[in-house]
């Protein structure tokens, strides 16, 4: 892991030097904002609230507002990783110092990885809010947010690949976009099929039901190596992307 | 093919080549740089000087051939050449939103200086860059040429013992240009410097050595003046005379072995001459050169012609340029014409 630290600081510090972080942070504070207000609305406005259908389940991916805000801004973080840096020609200086392509790969992904993490910390205090009204079981909501973790941690591996594969940092954003998109519709392919093959296949990769069994406490030992396979496969690419480089 | 030797050259360059899909970019050249040499590698764009550089520095890799830079092998131990070397690319990309110090920490993070070291080495670099100045000023607010000092302070930064510099003085104003020079001279002593340029004077002014590269192979290799002397071309001899032609006409014909090359009226009578001397006699001997412009001066004078201007110009390294890249081109049809 040559070269880890100083690529992984640096490239946090360029999220927060520029405008990029705080833009996005806004951003996705104002979307979820939105959310958690029409959430407190529509569930003030029911008699009787279910026991496994509260506010914790829906802000965690039982509707769609969740997996939009995901599908746009994962995209978003990672567009300039390693696009920009071939744009600007940096990726010269950088290669040429005695690092290794996995650890500059996985120092970026890392701070990709805690800008999103920022990202979503502000959420926390719909949790403190959400106790006023009412008893929160903080199990679940620790799994819901590991569910957060996992499901954005694939979603910037791929953006990674992808800023890594197209030059220009809007066509990773567009391309990493309609992938996520892709895998997102794959996945409600589980609502619609029939039973069969399609449909199990359809529901290995639903990131709707991984969210529904997560924000209820749920955790699933497949849903973890398919986690785990969605992220390292991305990355093993955007490695063997960079190195192809060298013999371009 | 370095292991039997001892204390390693510090770049050592084996039948190297690049290609792009049919074109060769860089063609079977081979080279060595001894530790502590200065040496200049020449040639026009597109020559492939970036592409032999980018490859010492392990940016890209080699179609075939080895390079080893201090003995270690760029393709096999990429780790090692790599920290051997500071590597300066071209354009000298940098990230506009830092600053010079913390840009400067960061590469030497990066390149394994040590920690209690880091601040003394970025502190060096600054000096010796001069770029003390602007430590603290962000990259993207700097001017060419300051941008082109901080990246030769990220090449220095952790005290490499080989410098390489891809075209160290493009786009800089000529006071800065002398200064990058002076610096490369004092560089030498601690460091092996190998450096790009499409600039003849440049490898005249910081190098003890120059290869020259052109269409991808090597064409020459030698001191400057050393390279110098081996163009054909003879020394000319530049007089602007003020006098009727038929004064000094006779005496230009009287020179031994000199052949008029170009005579141009400046203004009413005076005229400039240029003159191509023989190196040698006609038994073979060289020629002096300095005794003939005197007996040329004085018979001048003796036939009342002024003399506004005389010069002996040597061959310039762009003249050398023009002829050994010019040679591999022109040498084939001359080959033909001779068959038929």
């Amino acid at each position: 892991m040559r070269g880890f630290w100083p690529v992984f600081k640096r490239e946090l510090f360029a999220y927060f030097v520029t405008p990029l972080a705080y833009v996005l942070i806004l951003a996705f504070v104002l979307w979820q904002g939105l959310h958690f207000y029409l959430l407190v609305r529509s569930f003030a406005g029911q008699a009787e609230a279910s026991i496994d259908q509260g506010p914790v389940q829906a802000f965690f991916g039982s509707d769609v507002f969740y997996y939009m805000s995901l599908i746009l801004i994962c995209p978003a973080i990672t567009m300039r990783l390693f696009a920009e840096e071939r744009r600007s020609g940096t990726i010269e200086p950088l290669l040429t110092a005695p690092v290794s392509t996995s650890a500059v790969v996985l120092a970026k992904f890392g701070a990709a990885l805690v800008v999103y993490a920022a990202m979503w910390a502000p959420t926390l205090l719909y949790l403190v809010i959400m106790r006023r009204g009412g008893e929160i079981d903080w199990r679940v909501a620790s799994v819901s947010y590991l569910g957060v973790l996992g499901i954005g941690a694939q979603y910037l591996a791929i953006g990674a690949m992808m800023s890594a594969i197209s030059r220009s940092q809007i066509v990773a954003f567009v391309l990493s976009s309609i992938l996520i998109l892709g895998f997102f519709l794959l996945g409600l392919g589980e609502f619609v099929l029939d039973e069969g093959i399609g449909r199990q296949v359809c529901s290995y990769v639903s990131v709707w039901s991984q969210m529904g069994e997560l924000s209820h406490g749920v955790v699933d030992s497949r849903r973890l190596v398919f986690d785990g396979t969605l992220v390292a496969l991305p990355l093993f690419v955007t490695v063997r992307t960079i190195d192809s480089w060298r013999w371009g | 093919m370095s292991g039997g030797r001892t204390g390693p050259a510090a770049i050592s360059v084996d039948r190297l080549t690049k290609r792009y899909g049919v074109h060769a970019a860089v063609d079977g050249i081979s080279f060595e740089v001894a530790r502590g040499e200065v040496v200049g590698f020449l040639g026009p764009n597109g020559a492939g000087k970036s592409t032999t550089l980018r490859i010492l520095a392990g940016f890209l890799g080699a179609t075939s051939g080895r390079c080893f830079v201090d003995g270690h092998d760029v393709a096999e131990d990429p780790y090692a050449a790599r920290r051997a070397t500071g590597y300066m690319p071209e354009a000298v990309p940098l990230y506009g939103e830092m600053r010079v110090r913390e840009y400067l920490r960061f590469r030497a993070e990066l390149k394994g200086v040590a920690r209690g070291k880091r601040v003394e080495h970025v502190g060096r670099a600054m000096e010796l860059a001069r770029v003390v100045e602007v430590a603290d000023t962000l990259i993207e607010h700097l001017s060419k040429g300051f941008k082109q000092r901080v990246g030769l302070a990220d090449a220095l930064v952790a005290r490499p013992p080989l410098l390489i510099l891809d075209e160290p003085t493009a786009g800089m104003d000529p006071n800065q240009i002398r200064e990058v020079r002076a610096l490369i001279k004092e560089l030498g002593e601690e460091h092996t410097v190998f450096l790009s340029t499409h600039i003849l004077s440049e490898v005249e002014a910081s190098c003890s050595r120059v290869l020259v590269i052109a269409k991808g192979r090597l064409v020459g290799e030698g001191a400057p003046g050393e390279l110098a002397s081996r163009v054909r071309r003879a020394p000319h001899l530049v007089a602007i005379l003020n006098g009727a032609r038929k004064a000094w006409k006779p005496i230009v014909d009287a020179l031994p072995r000199a052949r008029l090359l170009a005579e141009k009226v400046l203004d009413g009578d005076i005229d400039r001459l240029e003159i191509e001397l023989a190196e040698h006699d006609e038994e073979g001997a060289p020629l002096d050169h300095g005794q003939l412009v005197e007996t040329f001066a004085e018979e001048l004078v003796n036939a009342q012609v002024g003399i506004r201007e005389l010069s002996i110009a040597s061959p310039s390294l762009e003249e050398l340029f023009a002829s050994l890249t010019q040679e591999p081109a022109q040498a084939k049809p001359r080959e033909h014409g001779g068959d038929a």
